[in-house]
């Protein structure tokens, strides 16, 4: 009952047909949601996919207009590399604020996306930096691919190549971790690009969003005066143990204004 | 978990309780319901897939109707078993109201759902148990009042209203 076929693809192709022979099949990216839902009987597909072995995927490059990250790049990877670090410092700040060393050592910046997992970290990244998902078969904007909580507009077996960031230098990324599993109750990404101010939330709500309000406030004046009578609407943050709809809603607010301090010392 | 939302649905109260008491319309409306059987009057029996992320789990459960004030308000109650995943068990209270609209006869449906889910499911997925709620009941009312309107175009708009 809990067998399951393992099978490594060396190809992009030879992943894709693999998954559409099979009835019931999953990709393991770094397998640090899959692998746990497996163990615990969660979930139990009959194939499982191994991306690890298809060459390119874990390349981090520069680009004319940016720098492009293979998906199955790991955080750690992300977080040390010397082209992250240069031109968009935020992202290697976010990805080394991820989880703890193991996870990050195996997590991958397109299994993080792919998932959506409402706290993950990722998904404020590349929303908030307005990056570009690059598929087997397209190229999906920042804002077309998030669709709900753990929803995506990937297809069933769409496999993310890469994700296409933006050089950003003025970025912030403020997170308030679970302090358990660091996974964010509430993390707040605010980009400063050209005149324009973007600010995404993930952990907060069901599915990661913009802030359109203080985004708007922002691009017309970056002070925190310009932002205070602003407030996040509490009745569709997530509510649980750890903290109530309320004070999600308000230390949403709370990360966005000492960012905003943040970038202004810059 | 508690849930108190509220929505408008361009039909009359009649029309809307009937699809409510229709075993069909449930079933088609329910997102991963594979099967949906009367077993007796008022009382159901159903097996439904769900995918919530990482999680899959097939619930096998029973549904029954209490309470019954036609046309205005019922108790549904359910509770299934998940295998491995756990159980889940939980009630809602459906009332409807006629209001006026600009287009004519429209209804008020206000739900007040309880829910709890136990076993290895609310181990793991605690956190979601709200989120997870939200996005059922807005996929359910999104399918039942395009079913209802005979429009794919169709959105309700859910509000969420303070517990009564």
């Amino acid at each position: 009952m809990y067998s399951f076929k393992m099978e490594r693809a060396e190809s992009l192709t030879s992943a894709l047909e693999r998954f559409g022979d099979s009835d019931d099949a999953v990709y393991l990216a770094g397998g640090h949601t899959l692998i746990p839902a497996m163990k615990q009987r969660l979930r139990a597909p009959e194939d499982v996919i191994d991306l690890s072995g298809i060459p390119g995927l874990r390349d981090i490059l520069v680009t004319q207009d940016g720098i492009e990250i293979g998906a199955m790049a790991t955080h750690a990877a992300v977080a040390g590399s010397a082209h992250v670090k240069t031109h968009i410092p935020v992202l290697a700040d976010l990805a080394g604020g991820i989880g703890d060393r193991q996870v990050r050592n195996r997590g991958t910046i397109g299994g993080s996306i792919a998932n959506n997992d409402p706290a993950a970290d990722y998904p404020a990244a590349v929303l908030g930096l307005d990056a570009r998902i690059v598929t087997d078969r397209r190229t999906i904007a920042s804002g077309d691919f998030f669709k709900a909580m753990f929803e995506t507009a990937l297809e069933p077996d769409e496999i993310i190549r890469a994700i296409q960031f933006p050089k950003i230098e003025r970025a912030a990324y403020l997170k308030f971790p679970n302090p358990a599993s660091r996974y964010a109750m509430v993390g707040v990404l605010i980009a400063c690009i050209s005149d324009e101010v973007r600010i995404a939330i993930t952990g907060a709500a069901p599915s990661v969003f913009r802030a359109a309000d203080f985004e708007v406030a922002l691009s017309e004046s970056f002070s925190e005066s310009s932002i205070s009578e602003l407030t996040l609407p509490s009745d569709t943050m997530n509510d649980d143990i750890h903290a109530s709809a309320d004070y999600r809603a308000h230390l949403c607010k709370v990360l966005i204004g000492r960012g905003v301090q943040m970038l202004s010392d810059h | 978990m508690e849930l108190h939302q509220q929505l408008t649905l361009p039909q009359s109260v009649d029309k809307v309780w009937a699809a409510l008491n229709d075993p069909k319309m449930l079933q088609q409306c329910l997102p991963g319901c594979e099967r949906f059987e009367a077993v007796g009057p008022d009382q159901f029996e159903m097996t439904v897939s769900t995918k919530i992320g990482p999680v899959k789990a097939k619930f096998t459960g029973k549904i029954a109707l209490s309470d019954l004030n036609p046309p205005l308000s019922y108790v549904i109650k359910g509770e299934g078993k998940g295998g491995v995943a756990g159980f889940a068990k939980g009630s809602a209270t459906v009332s409807l109201a006629t209001i006026a609209s600009e287009q004519g006869e429209a209804t008020r449906l206000t739900y007040s759902v309880e829910a709890s889910v136990g076993g290895k499911i609310a181990q793991l997925g605690g956190r979601l148990i709200q989120g997870a709620a939200r996005k059922m009941a807005q996929d359910f009312f999104t399918k039942f009042v395009q079913a209802l309107c005979e429009d794919e175009t169709l959105v309700p708009e859910i509000e969420t209203v303070s517990a009564p």
